[in-house]
């Protein structure tokens, strides 16, 4: 449990309290880095990697695993 | 007496009627203590004047019992001598005459806080009673008045080596007519500054007027000190700057100087303080060296950014002076030899030079500082590009929510379909990957409560090797506005539009990397839908399996080994030797296997597969004590060896070695087939106790323990056929439950059709929907900022490894 409640601030990277009933701006440490995160929202500043279009094809025909690791 | 009671006397009695009559104009509001304690700032003023001129090192200040004040210091003591022009003592004359005193003539005190005369004359006008002892010239002198008037001259009571002043004091009851008693905390703060402001000066004080102790301000570095008191329980992000400057300028038609100290400290909270004096005076609404300290820092730090390439978060845009300001505490100390205030309580300076004197000296001595702590320059500067950053931020919000009928339904952009239902409670939103499929659940949809926003990001190059996609700025704006409820500082969860909140993304990478970014946008910006358990994740099938019309949709595949096998082992049964299973324990069996099948095919590359299966399969034992001896390891290395020329004999001839595990004090058997040419599998204590080996192990033991191989399976017609490996088993099983059967896989939500949406998905009679808890949103964090990260190899890893587990992303 510890690890979910001092995590970094996504915006300054400060370790901060991420619980919200303790940090009402969680998981930032500040409305300010919230508001910093928010511009980099509407700045399109948040990239997740889109896959080429060759490389689509190579990751959709890797097996797909149900395996549940750690579940045990 | 009677030789004194001239005209002179008669002026004065005048000037001491004149303050008692309206104490307000020289000393302040007599009614809410700020006069009374006025009274001890103006005492204490002359003493420190005498700090300034250098012959004065300790005031001493007490509060005595009957309600009066002393101030003593060991300056110069004021002169006691006859006045040539007015045939009384200086010090008396400085007792009851305004503008008496030398600080009119800038040769005595260069600068001073004192009210020039004003204010001691005054301070005796309003007492009840006042005790003035000079020690000088080798005597000690005594003069006491009441309420302003002397009955007898100043006298020499004695002879004294010491130096100094001491003025006690008791002030009027008659014009203190509401509050009467010093404020022990006022009176402590107030002295606390001066030395702060007065480095090298001692200032005891005494309040003994309680138990209390004396307590002594002394500081060889006020400035620093104060700074540091005043950020004393924040964060500082660094020791104090200190600058100090004397600025040379014409005054009063001569070059003169004003002298510049400063001490300066960020902290990480977000308030500005400055705490600005002249000539010891605290200024609360500033004036022209705050104007001078805030132009100097605004443009320090922007030129220092600039030539240091710091602004590209901002993309060039100069720091604006608040955001450079953000969490700085400042004490600016100017000492001026004429400054002229705004106001009578001097709360604000105009005097136009000092705008130029601070301006210089701070300029150059925070660009030293800067050169001098680069890795500090760069701290200082990031925070001030935040808190541009967070402004804009918040304008953009503002001008997001504020435009005209944004919350207007009819207004709400082209791409959203709302519902017709308005009753938050029962609507529902489906944020839906891309325009073909946002089509289809448009049509499929139940329009009386549910409403579609299509959304489908953009692709982005990244510096060519990379492209990314992003949410674009007019689809986060959408969302915000479909939801209803504003955004940042105006966001008020009670005004969601929809109470159920449903991500509906393909079953592919890209899928789960669109529903991550979204995701992380809600609980980063409105944990609270989260909290509600108004967002939902949708589970489009996966899988369809058809058998003749009926259709079964399955989300993953794991449900469609599970359908398969439940359709595999219809009518059959297992016979192992003794024993004949079917049913649930077959059933059971089978997944088993199954389950074995994905562990092994997940096992990392510190083994090849083929040979941790092998080791699995021949049922050599598996406990740890194998890696306690050479012998030991050696025999299960023969077994392995047996058991892959069994199964996989182009892998042969093995080359085995047996060595020492580093750091265990154990041995591990690395295994290369093909003679030394494959991979290389490390075979070790570690291996051996991962949980996927220990559970294949379980699986492998319980299978075997249910009788000898060759296994058959019979069915309904007594046909046979042989199951010779125990994994053999799942195949077989899984070929008979594919029989008559065409399964479908859906790459994406635009290959259904918008009934197959309904049904599969939207449907709430049939549909699975997860909903997402705070935890898993915390984990998409973590997600996003390893999809996001600059480091490639990690982010590369991980994308690898949750291409695998794209179903299975722990939600």
């Amino acid at each position: 449990m510890n690890a979910l409640t001092r995590a970094p601030c996504p915006t300054c990277r400060t370790l901060t309290v991420a619980i919200r009933s303790e940090n009402p701006t969680a998981p930032f440490c500040s409305t300010r880095c919230k508001l910093v995160d928010l511009g980099r929202w509407l700045d399109e500043s948040y990239g997740v990697p889109a896959p080429l279009a060759e490389d689509e094809d190579e990751l959709e025909s890797l097996p797909v695993s149900n395996a549940r690791r750690g579940d045990t | 007496m009677s030789e004194q009671y001239d005209e002179t006397s008669i002026g004065v009695l005048e000037g001491m009627d004149r303050i008692r009559k309206k104490p307000g104009m020289y000393i302040g509001n007599v009614s809410d203590g700020s006069a009374l304690h006025h009274l001890i700032w103006e005492v204490v003023d002359n003493s420190v004047d005498e700090h300034l001129a250098g012959h004065c090192k300790t005031i001493t200040v007490k509060l005595h019992a009957d309600g009066s004040c002393s101030v003593r210091d060991d300056g110069r003591g004021i002169p006691v001598g006859i006045h040539p022009d007015k045939g009384i003592s200086a010090a008396t004359l400085v007792m009851t005459e305004l503008h008496a005193g030398g600080k009119f003539n800038n040769n005595s005190y260069a600068t001073s806080a004192g009210t020039h005369g004003v204010g001691v004359t005054a301070v005796n006008a309003v007492s009840e009673y006042l005790s003035l002892d000079v020690w000088r010239e080798g005597g000690h002198f005594h003069q006491d008045f009441v309420r302003g008037e002397f009955s007898k001259d100043i006298v020499r009571v004695g002879d004294s080596a010491e130096m100094g002043t001491r003025v006690r004091f008791k002030p009027d009851a008659e014009i203190f007519a509401i509050v009467l008693d010093f404020s022990s905390e006022l009176v402590e703060k107030r002295l606390r500054q001066m030395a702060f402001l007065n480095s090298g000066l001692r200032i005891v004080y005494h309040d003994e007027r309680g138990a209390k102790e004396p307590q002594e301000f002394f500081y060889e570095d006020g400035a620093i000190a104060y700074v540091n008191y005043l950020n004393e329980g924040k964060n500082t992000l660094h020791a104090p700057a200190f600058f100090r400057g004397d600025h040379e300028t014409m005054i009063d038609d001569r070059m003169q100087k004003i002298r510049v100290e400063c001490a300066l400290q960020w902290t990480d909270s977000y308030h500005e303080v400055c705490a600005a004096h002249t000539n010891n005076t605290h200024q609360t609404n500033g004036g022209t060296h705050v104007t001078g300290l805030r132009s100097a820092l605004t443009r320090t730090i922007n030129k220092y950014a600039q030539s240091n390439n710091l602004l590209k978060e901002t993309k060039g845009t100069a720091l604006s002076g608040d955001d450079v300001r953000e969490g700085l505490t400042v004490v600016l100390s100017l000492h001026h030899p004429h400054p002229s205030y705004k106001d009578q309580p001097k709360t604000e300076l105009v005097v136009q030079d000092a705008k130029g004197a601070v301006e210089a000296v701070i300029a150059e001595g925070l660009a030293r500082f800067f050169e001098e702590n680069p890795k500090l320059a760069k701290i200082i500067v990031d925070r001030g590009v935040l808190a541009a950053q967070a402004r804009a931020a918040a304008a953009r919000a503002r001008e997001l929510v504020t435009r005209k009928g944004a919350l207007d339904i009819s207004s709400l952009p082209g791409k959203l379909a709302d519902c017709q239902e308005r009753d938050p409670a029962k609507c529902e939103l489906y944020i839906v990957e891309g325009d073909s499929a946002g089509g289809s659940a448009k049509q499929g949809r139940d329009r009386k409560t549910q409403a579609i926003l299509p959304l489908r990001g953009k692709i982005l190059n990244v510096e060519r090797v990379r492209r990314e996609r992003v949410l674009q700025n007019q689809e986060v704006g959408t969302l915000i506005m479909a939801l209803g409820a504003g955004i940042a500082e105006t966001f008020d969860p009670e005004k969601i539009r929809y109470h159920k909140i449903c991500v509906m993304t393909d079953a592919d990478v890209d899928g789960s990397h669109i529903r991550t970014l979204l995701l992380t946008f809600f609980a980063r910006q409105m944990p609270e839908i989260i909290e509600r358990g108004y967002l939902y994740i949708a589970q489009p099938p996966l899988f369809g399996i058809k058998r003749g019309k009926k259709i079964v949709y399955v989300k993953d595949e794991q449900a469609l080994a599970q359908r398969l096998i439940d359709a595999g082992i219809e009518g059959v049964r297992l016979v192992c030797g003794e024993q004949v299973i079917d049913g649930e324990p077959l059933r059971k069996l089978a997944l088993d296997q199954h389950r074995a099948q994905s562990l092994l095919g997940h096992h990392g590359s510190r083994v090849d597969v083929r040979i941790l299966g092998a080791l699995i399969r021949s049922g050599v034992s598996l406990s740890r004590d194998v890696f306690d001896s050479e012998e030991k390891l050696q025999a299960l290395a023969d077994t392995l060896s047996a058991q892959v020329a069994l199964e996989n004999p182009e892998l042969m001839p093995l080359k085995q070695l047996i060595e020492d595990d580093p750091g265990v004090g154990r041995k591990r058997l690395i295994v290369r087939a093909r003679n030394g040419s494959g991979v290389r599998s490390v075979i070790d204590e570690d291996l051996m106790i991962s949980s996927e080996v220990r559970e294949l192990d379980a699986i492998y033991q319980r299978a075997r323990a249910l009788g000898p191989l060759p296994w058959k399976l019979v069915d309904e017609k007594l046909r046979e056929t042989p199951v010779a490996q125990i994994e053999r088993l799942y195949w077989v099983i899984d070929e008979r439950g594919r029989k008559g059967a065409d399964i479908q896989r859906y790459k994406g939500l635009g290959e259904m059709s918008a009934d197959q949406l309904w049904e599969t998905t939207m449907n709430p009679e049939n549909r699975v929907l997860l909903k997402v808890r705070v935890q898993d949103a915390v984990s998409m964090d973590k997600t996003l900022t390893l999809l996001m990260g600059d480091e490639v190899e990690p982010r590369r890893n991980f994308i690898e490894k949750n291409a695998l587990n794209v179903r299975n992303l722990d939600i």
